[in-house]
């Protein structure tokens, strides 16, 4: 019973995918237009995408670009987060700054960016770091922020540096917040590489949509939404895996819901 | 004395952002980048406020904050009710849960060429996107408040005799109100970046075609112009809804 009900509740993600490619079917049934293709169509699109050589190639270097943005952003952002965390002066400095920068659109740069830095691989990766870093920055100022002084303190009195306390206790401490901002970080990387490439339009994969959609391939078009989707999902079930394993100790409290019916 | 630890840290957060604006001067007034590509900053804020006030500028600022609110609105509706549901009855909860497992990570820029070939090109593809892209913040953080609501209170409201519909609205939606806050104000940023953005890859207004067309005639200081614009909207909108929160919430313990 229990072993069946946890095999239902880990197959869940998968049905509710399957539940929606279904009512996807069934509306594009009956709107039946040519510009709204059934998921079997679309699906049957995807290996003619990831066996053509060309297009493979710009969805892998799509996918370069934004490890290596999303790479530096975190390398960059947590020891930042981390030190407005514990020293309020920090905190003064680059809050307003971060406040100021946060509401604009980062992929929207690209335009600036482009004009001094060319369309190349550069300006696409600064754009997915600059929005990758505000929520690693942010979250990782928070976890830091919580720490417990008592422990700060212990770690003191057993002779620690404060780069050794930074290291040692205020990092695993503040892990799980840190890795909650790089979750948030890694969908953000994607969404701004897709973007980035729709405005730059010139490789990777937000390149392909468009240009199926410009010359009308709609099966195409449906089908690297798919792809791109596909790939949000799993990166973000792989990173939770990660999460799982790097902070068991730390299980979110809030997943059994309230029931008073 | 608090007082003046406050002035202190305002001072200190000036630092940083004037540094950053002396430092664009001083790259464009040493001639390290012609003001084709870099453009001193006074001549990008006189553009701004001379901007500002002509016909077509506003109606584009219009345009935008349409499309911005009229999706933020649907989304807060939407995400609060389905939050709400999923947290208090089971069978609604098996059902939204593992869809918005599956949902919120979507890149939701991706469904952006469907929306355009099902809704058209104008308003309705944008909004759609906005609601798409703000719901999902807005829906957890519902979903973990009113989850995190304490059953004493239910419990103290149904002895009280309250009947189960209206406990909802009485005990469950109040006590979660901040953490619903937290939320719109996620959705909100997350708002103005997206109708930007749509608006930047297919539109025929807005701020973001705005910025388009000067890129696409390389007049550098109009493309700053609706930057700017934007993010002084996303931090007055910001504020509103802070002043919002404080109104709500007074009483309640800052967190």
């Amino acid at each position: 019973m229990i072993s069946g009900r946890a095999l239902l509740s880990r197959s869940a993600p998968l049905l509710a995918c399957l539940g929606l490619l279904g009512i996807w079917q069934v509306a594009a049934l009956i709107i039946n237009t040519d510009s709204f293709p059934t998921a079997l169509e679309a699906i049957r699109a995807i290996p003619s995408i990831l066996g053509d050589k060309e297009s493979l190639i710009n969805i892998l270097a799509s996918l370069r670009r934004m490890a290596i943005g999303f790479g530096v952003a975190v390398v960059v952002s947590i020891p930042l987060g981390l030190m407005m965390g514990r020293s309020r002066a920090v905190a003064s400095f680059f809050n307003p700054l971060l406040m100021v920068t946060y509401p604009v659109p980062k992929a929207a740069l690209m335009p600036i960016i482009m004009l001094w830095l060319g369309v190349g691989d550069i300006a696409k990766m600064l754009v997915i770091f600059l929005g990758v870093s505000l929520p690693v920055i942010y979250h990782s100022f928070q976890g830091a922020k919580a720490v417990e002084e008592k422990m700060l303190w212990s770690g003191a009195a057993m002779g620690l540096s404060a780069a050794q306390r930074m290291i040692r206790i205020v990092l695993p401490a503040a892990l799980p917040e840190i890795l909650t901002g790089c979750r948030t970080g890694l969908v953000l990387a994607l969404i701004t590489m897709v973007t980035s490439e729709m405005i730059a339009r010139q490789s990777g994969a937000g390149n392909i949509l468009f240009n199926a959609l410009d010359m009308g391939q709609y099966d195409t078009v449906y089908a690297m939404i798919i792809i791109i989707g596909a790939m949000g999902i799993g990166l973000d079930a792989g990173f939770e895996r990660i999460r799982g394993r790097l902070v068991k100790w730390s299980e979110p409290s809030f997943d059994i819901p309230l029931s008073f019916a | 004395m608090k007082a003046r630890a406050i002035t202190t840290e305002v001072l200190l957060g000036i630092v940083p952002i004037a540094l950053l604006v002396a430092l664009w001067q001083a790259i464009a007034s040493f001639g390290y980048a012609p003001a084709t590509l870099l453009p001193p900053p006074g001549t990008v804020f006189t553009r701004l406020v001379q901007q500002l006030f002509t016909g077509t500028f506003q109606q584009e600022i219009a345009a935008t904050l349409f499309r911005l609110f009229a999706g933020f609105s649907i989304a807060v509706v939407l995400g609060v009710i389905i939050g709400l549901f999923a947290a208090t009855s089971p069978a609604i909860n098996a059902v939204v849960r593992p869809i918005v497992r599956v949902l919120a990570p979507l890149p939701k820029v991706a469904l952006y060429p469907a929306l355009l070939l099902l809704l058209g090109f104008g308003h309705e593809s944008k909004i759609t996107l906005v609601v798409a892209d703000a719901l999902f913040p807005i829906l957890l953080s519902t979903y973990y408040g009113a989850s995190m609501v304490e059953q004493k209170l239910i419990w103290s409201a149904m002895a009280a005799g309250t009947p189960r519909r209206q406990i909802l609205f009485k005990v469950v939606l109040p006590a979660a109100i901040p953490s619903i806050l937290t939320g719109c104000r996620i959705g909100l940023v997350i708002s103005c970046i997206v109708v930007f953005l749509a608006e930047m890859i297919t539109s025929t207004d807005g701020l973001g075609h705005v910025l388009v067309t000067a890129a696409r005639t390389f007049q550098a200081v109009d493309m700053f112009v609706p930057l700017i614009t934007i993010s002084l909207l996303g931090l007055i909108l910001n504020g509103l809804l802070q002043g919002l929160r404080s109104y709500l919430l007074r009483g309640f313990p800052e967190i």
